[in-house]
């Protein structure tokens, strides 16, 4: 017999008094991650459903910054129209989450929690600068940068929270994994620039399993926007590529295919960034 | 007010239109309620853990892995099951379309690819062929090659484009 209790949750009071119960408390919400056959759930405690809370669902353009409540789904943010104008790349990456079946239960700050290194989301809101609000396990409200956020520091997040004018049209997030859908990633990347006739400017690129936690890739993204998309210039940022592949990995077992494998994923980054087809003729020959 | 915290052995669900209660443990995900506990052996349990797309269902007629969903999440929601779907005792337009196709082999799969093709339906019905594969790309066949899967959706798509411009005419 069990000795879990459940509870759901339907206001940010209730949520705050099941939070200070004195049993150990467990969080679920999208389940995508907690619910997968190698992880056994709590057997005591209290598990607390986060599904069930308005308060943390839903995206607001409407203020002066962009929040999207903790619960929003995968799915959610793939459709939002605001949102795609003003972040491509983070609903690019919504839109690459696992299947279907997976968006539209995957949550937003689950994603976050969870702090997977190949986590999808993570790479495009560290671009964006995103903040997150939350309770303390005290019941009391924070917030803080994503960046500085520590996954298990018992922070529980309640909101993602973006500034209102967003990366522009010109962003994108790819990723490569070992089948084209519902495919964890091995590596992922998203850059942010303003493109000019093709001049790509001030790029920032951070990419995703690569290290315990996404980085920025600093090199690569300063060879981009000194030398320009043309072949000379692409081949130097694929070479910088490879560069900061070895600088994050040295010696480990996948470092010698994923600074190969990151020069594909950079021809593919740059095609979507400017809204070209890999198959180009600009990307004749850079391999 | 704090929300009771009490063992809950009892849950009421909203299955195919009809309320059900059932007891289920803490731990049950909707799937094994679904199957095991209501009957609904349509639903099929394959992986478990979200990867094969078998036991998909439609929650507020989006498509989700009902393996992935504990039972107590799904109170107060709408599920819809293959067996929801059938239209008057027969089979609905996008299972009849399955037959005619062919794009049912040993069969396991099919339920979750008839759900997720539906609840793709219900929000896209415009019958892309790209946006179908896209969609179905969390379900796993291992008989057909899905490309008699894809074009029993697409025939369904475009006989409820039809069934729309008929009736907006006959309204006309």
């Amino acid at each position: 017999m069990t000795l879990l209790n459940v509870c759901r949750p339907t206001s940010l009071a209730e949520l705050v008094a099941a939070l200070r119960g004195a049993d150990p408390v467990h969080l679920i919400a999208g389940g995508t991650d907690l619910l997968v056959g190698s992880r056994a759930l709590p057997d005591a405690g209290r598990l607390v459903d986060l599904t069930a809370l308005p308060a943390l669902r839903g995206i607001d353009t409407t203020g002066p910054d962009i929040r999207i409540g903790a619960a929003t789904t995968a799915a959610e943010i793939e459709r939002h129209a605001g949102l795609a104008l003003r972040y491509p790349a983070l609903v690019q990456a919504a839109a690459e989450c696992g299947s279907v079946q997976i968006r539209n239960r995957a949550t937003l700050a689950g994603n976050i929690a969870n702090a997977a290194a190949a986590a999808d989301l993570i790479p495009p809101l560290l671009l964006a600068g995103a903040r997150i609000a939350g309770l303390t396990q005290g019941g009391a409200e924070c917030e803080i940068s994503l960046q500085d956020y520590q996954a298990g520091s018992g922070m529980l997040i309640t909101t993602v929270i973006l500034l209102a004018e967003g990366f522009g049209p010109d962003s994108a997030f790819v990723k490569l994994g070992p089948r084209r859908d519902l495919t964890i990633a091995r590596l992922n990347l998203a850059v942010t620039a303003q493109v000019q006739d093709r001049q790509i400017v001030e790029p920032r690129i951070v990419a995703g399993a690569l290290a315990p936690r996404p980085i920025p890739l600093l090199h690569a993204a300063s060879v981009l926007g000194a030398r320009g998309p043309d072949a000379d210039g692409l081949r130097a940022f694929l070479d910088a590529l490879s560069a900061e592949v070895d600088a994050a990995i040295p010696g480990r077992a996948s470092q010698g295919w994923k600074r190969q494998a990151i020069r594909g994923l950079g021809i593919d980054l740059i095609a979507r960034l400017l809204k070209l087809s890999n198959r180009d003729p600009l990307f004749d020959g850079v391999m | 007010m704090t929300p009771d915290a009490i063992p809950r052995d009892r849950l009421t669900l909203w299955v195919n239109g009809r309320e059900v209660s059932v007891i289920a443990d803490p731990h049950d995900r909707l799937s094994h309620i679904l199957r095991d506990r209501l009957g609904l052996t349509g639903l099929k349990e394959g992986c478990c853990e979200g990867e094969c797309g078998a036991c998909t269902v439609l929650v507020d007629d989006h498509p989700v892995a009902s393996c992935l969903m504990l039972g107590f999440q799904a109170e107060g929601v709408r599920i819809t099951t293959i067996e929801g779907l059938t239209q008057g005792g027969g089979l609905s337009g996008l299972q009849q379309a399955f037959l005619t196709y062919g794009a049912v082999q040993c069969g396991f799969c099919t339920p979750g690819m008839v759900m997720a093709a539906e609840g793709h339906l219900r929000a896209n019905p415009d019958g892309d062929r790209a946006a179908i594969r896209h969609a179905l790309a969390g379900n796993i066949c291992r008989c057909t090659g899905f490309a008699l899967i894809v074009d029993a959706v697409e025939s369904e798509a475009e006989r409820r484009q039809a069934d729309l411009s008929n009736a907006m005419e006959a309204g006309a």
